[in-house]
């Protein structure tokens, strides 16, 4: 009976090993992240190659948005760091705005600029209304506040 | 606990808790809606469309709730053998389902005029799909035995190796780039959700949860009466099988009778 | 212990090579399947190149999915399995030598054919190195999620359709970081942090399927 039980001990101690292994390679997992998409910066390091399908997730620069005659919508992806320029032909999504985030799937022309065949937008955990977004911004500390503002 | 497990000690408490969480909740639920509906103000961003929340988010909510506390009725079912333990899980994998299942379409619904897309394949959304294929599993696992008893160990096994997906559900938005925002009620540094927008969620929230309790509760019991009525009818033909019975008949192990 | 394990996962090779047709059918459905791919959605190597990996990964689910039932139901109808129950050895090494042979005669088998089978979907020349890896990264784990529910289908009144609900969302994980590791490493973006993720899981997996299928075969006989 005893030598059952070390034997138990012994699956369970092997048992928790492979775990503590495992949690060790999430760990070093964790430097670089799966992503849902890729970075401007990532672009711009040159990790992606022009003609391959890809996803890129940022923010809609300032004052880059333009639309041409023949529909196209024009703008700028960027992460505060680095830029790339983004082309769409369709309707965009309600959340679609300057200094919104975004997700452009499409093909990285030769060029450097991005042919987007999807734009998604993604949004942030904030709620509030209207008049507390004003109010927030008016006072000049829009990015900080909200997220700080503790009930 | 222990006093619990008996059946009909549960159903006599069951019977004195239901129509109470039941009339709170009918209570509750105008409230909520027209704080929420009416009430409450647009998102500086999604305008009206944000109301959906108030329904997606208490349900979302309830999906993994739900799972929670078919996880520990696992527990319970597979450490002390609580046949009570067993038929709770399974009363409550329909009601957790139909929930992961209205958080998904409303999800969707949501999704298509705010981020341009019914569906996308990013780890919050997938993780809650899999949870609803897990329920599924659960409830198709559970009744594919002739045995109740043998049925409710199997599925109890099968939702305990399915609570890793709980985690993944709640994490997948800080550790992937998702497209699903991050959480802004349950987070480490206060709510980003606006407190007059706040207050009717929480208020939906609770509608939902009560709603599970009084639902969950009569499934049980209507469940137990079930495996009491099977017992019965075993019992009965064991009896009708002896005629000249001198001796009680021997009853059929009975689990929940 | 290790014994007990080895002469299990032997007994069962043994079995195994000795009805050579039944091994193979999983490692043949794989490769006929993958074939109907390029008749189904046209050779064009783009768009097989583009699909590969994923197409390859959904295969081998299946495939071993398929040879689950062979795991534990013979030897639950002949009686054998109720002795290794009933053994004085621990069920949970037991169980470890059954999929240890499981894996040799299915998940192996998928691996070696892999590069071939690369070859067939226009996969470019990284592919057959990445893909055998990321396949012996994950097929283990495919045979010790399965395992699980095979035990725990045994004695019910259902079949494989029922086992591929239980099955196939806890392989959703498997399948997404396997096809990302492939595709990354052809897309040039890198797919070592999948790998890692991969092998996590097959720890995971190692660690602690063993104790669901040796509660679920207890409770088969319970």
């Amino acid at each position: 009976m005893r030598f059952r039980k070390r034997q138990r001990l012994l699956i369970v101690g092997l048992a928790l090993l492979l775990l503590a292994g495992a949690s060790a390679l999430v760990l070093a997992a964790l430097g670089d992240s799966v992503a849902f998409f890729v970075t401007p910066s990532e672009i711009a390091a040159g990790e992606a190659e022009p003609g391959r399908r890809l996803r890129i997730g940022g923010l809609v620069a300032e004052g880059s948005l333009s639309r041409l005659p023949d529909g196209t919508v024009r703008f700028r992806v960027t992460d505060t760091r680095e830029e790339v320029t983004v082309t769409y032909r369709g309707l965009l999504p309600d959340l679609f705005r300057e200094g919104q985030g975004v997700v452009v799937t499409g093909t990285l022309r030769p060029d450097g600029t991005f042919a987007a065949d999807e734009v998604l937008a993604k949004h942030d955990e904030r709620y509030m209304p209207k008049e507390v977004a004003d109010a927030l911004e008016e006072a000049g500390y829009w990015e900080g506040a909200p997220r700080g503002e503790k009930r | 606990m222990h006093r619990l497990a008996n059946p009909r000690r549960f159903r006599r408490l069951a019977d004195r808790v239901w129509p109470w969480t039941l009339a709170a909740m009918l209570l509750l639920l105008p409230v909520g809606l027209v704080w929420a509906l009416v009430v409450a103000p647009p998102d500086y961003q999604q305008g009206d469309a944000a109301r959906i929340m108030y329904v997606h988010v208490p349900a979302a909510w309830l999906a993994t709730f739900v799972y929670a506390v078919i996880v520990v009725s696992a527990v319970v079912a597979l450490v002390w053998r609580h046949p009570l333990a067993e038929v709770a899980g399974r009363a409550a994998a329909p009601i957790g389902a139909a929930f992961t299942f209205v958080a998904l379409v409303t999800g969707a619904i949501w999704g298509k005029p705010m981020w341009g897309t019914w569906w996308v394949w990013d780890a919050r959304l997938t993780s809650v799909l899999i949870l609803f294929f897990l329920y599924l599993g659960y409830i198709a696992l559970h009744d594919a035995f002739d045995d109740p008893q043998r049925g409710g160990r199997a599925a109890a096994i099968l939702a305990l190796v399915g609570a890793v997906d709980l985690p993944i559900i709640k994490f997948s938005v800080e550790w992937w780039n998702t497209l699903h925002q991050p959480a802004s009620v349950l987070r480490l540094d206060g709510p980003t959700i606006a407190p007059e927008m706040l207050w009717p969620l929480l208020v939906m929230v609770a509608v939902f949860k009560l709603y599970f309790v009084t639902v969950w509760l009569l499934a049980i019991q209507t469940r137990l009466a079930e495996r009491r009525i099977h017992t019965l009818w075993a019992r009965r033909s064991a009896v009708e099988a002896r005629p000249a019975a001198g001796s009680p008949s021997p009853a059929p192990a009975s689990p929940a009778g | 212990m290790i014994r007990a394990l080895l002469a299990v996962a032997l007994r069962d090779l043994r079995i195994a090579v000795r009805r050579p047709a039944e091994t193979l059918v999983g490692a043949v459905f794989f490769a006929l399947a993958l074939s109907l791919f390029p008749l189904g959605v046209g050779a064009s190597p783009d768009v097989l190149t583009r699909i590969g990996a994923g197409v390859i990964w959904v295969l081998a689910l299946f495939a071993v999915l398929l040879s689950l039932e062979r795991m534990f139901q013979g030897d639950f109808e002949d009686g054998s399995l109720e002795l290794l129950v009933l053994s004085p050895e621990p069920l949970e090494l037991l169980v470890l030598g059954k999929c240890l042979a499981h894996w040799l005669t299915s998940g192996l088998l998928l691996v070696l054919v892999s590069p071939l089978l690369a070859v067939l979907m226009a996969l470019p020349a990284e592919a057959l190195w990445v893909l055998p890896v990321a396949l012996v990264l994950g097929t283990p784990t495919l045979t010790l999620i399965g395992a699980i529910g095979a035990a725990l289908m045994l004695g019910s009144r259902r079949g494989t359709a029922t086992m591929a609900l239980l099955v196939l969302p806890l392989y959703i994980p498997v399948l997404v970081f396997g096809v990302s590791a492939v595709d990354g490493y052809l897309l040039g973006l890198g797919g070592g942090t999948q790998l890692l993720v991969l092998g996590a899981m097959l720890m995971v997996a190692l660690a602690l399927a063993p104790f669901a299928t040796a509660a679920a075969l207890r409770l088969a006989f319970a």
